[in-house]
């Protein structure tokens, strides 16, 4: 009996030493559930047998990630529309359901996943404006800061542009993040993370390499109770799909080099 | 993280993302413990506790003296 007590105290101070020594980035994808997007079908009361079919179909079809689906009767409303909500937070407005089509999935959101789940440190990805001048001038900013890194190797640089039409939904979720990233024509860096938590972004004159080095250390940092009670972030709409990831590639480079762990 | 679109004028003063100034503010770690000093009285204790014990010792060695040599006398 009192050898299974120091066992389980044994194995729970390990726990605790684990707890401690994990970080951010590995913390957040192991143990940080996206939250919810809603999805709300508002219409005047009546809705037609075709359009419940409709909807049903998207909702099935949407299920598989992290965003729910509900319908809300409005007499105030002109004519019925979608509107996408995340915590509490207005996103955007679509007429038809085919405006909604790629609103969960799209092949740049299942890049930046696969990244993530193969235990890359996050995805630093740099929406562009489509003015070259401005684009590059941050770009390379980017690519110094990555290259001078301890930490480069584990960090994937994707680009997107925010009038990209492939694309468009997961632009106006970066977008998103914060109010005002619609109304400000600069480059933004945004640093993805966890189960595709998107931290604010860094922007224009903002994406420096010391700016770049403070964003890797906050993904290196070890996981204190601080940061664990207030992630910063927006979850971006994406698959579900979060089960069993790689081991983090932070780990090992922490391993070969301690120094690198403070 | 939301932030108020109208707390700005222009780009330059919008406010920093909370993380970036955590980070910039290094509150993101663990805090050092902070060391306040306190007042320490144990070694004025000390002398008087040994000062009293001298004085008490003297005062004894002197009766148990005098009780002896009076002892002696008579």
């Amino acid at each position: 009996m009192k050898k299974r007590k120091f066992l389980a105290v044994i194995l729970l101070a390990a726990f605790v030493s684990l707890a401690c020594t994990t970080r951010v980035s590995e913390w957040v994808l192991l143990n940080s559930a996206a939250h919810q997007y809603s999805l709300i079908y508002f219409h005047k009361g009546f809705v037609s047998e075709s359009v419940k079919k409709q909807n049903q179909k998207l909702a099935e079809g949407i299920s598989s990630s992290n965003i729910q689906f509900k319908s809300v009767s409005r007499q105030e409303i002109a004519e019925p529309y979608y509107g996408l909500y995340y915590e509490g937070r207005f996103f955007s407005k679509y007429k038809t359901v085919d405006d909604l089509k790629g609103l969960t999935s799209s092949p740049l959101r299942k890049k930046v996943a696969a990244e993530l789940m193969a235990g890359k440190l996050c995805v630093m990805l740099y929406l562009k404006t489509d003015n070259k001048e401005k684009d590059e001038k941050g770009l390379n900013t980017l690519h110094s800061a990555i290259e001078s890194s301890p930490f480069g190797k584990i960090i994937t640089v994707l680009e997107l542009s925010r009038n990209s039409r492939e694309e468009h939904h997961f632009a106006s979720l970066l977008l998103n993040v914060e109010d005002d990233l619609k109304d400000i024509q600069e480059p933004m860096l945004f640093g993805i993370f966890g189960r595709f938590k998107a931290l604010e972004p860094l922007l224009g004159r903002g994406i420096t390499e010391e700016n770049i080095h403070l964003m890797i250390d906050y993904f290196t940092a070890e996981c204190s109770c601080l940061i664990k009670d207030d992630l910063p972030g927006t979850d971006i709409l994406a698959p579900d799909q979060w089960e069993n990831p790689q081991t983090a590639l932070l780990n090992k480079i922490i391993d070969d080099n301690p120094s690198l762990g403070y | 993280m939301q932030q108020d679109t109208l707390s700005y004028d222009s780009l330059d003063s919008r406010p920093l993302p909370k993380w970036l100034i955590d980070q910039k503010s290094g509150v993101t770690g663990y805090q050092p413990e902070e060391l306040v000093m306190k007042e320490d009285h144990s070694l004025e204790i000390s002398f008087i506790v040994t000062g009293v014990f001298i004085v008490l010792l003297a005062i004894f060695i002197t009766l148990y003296l005098n009780k002896k040599h009076k002892n002696q006398a008579s």
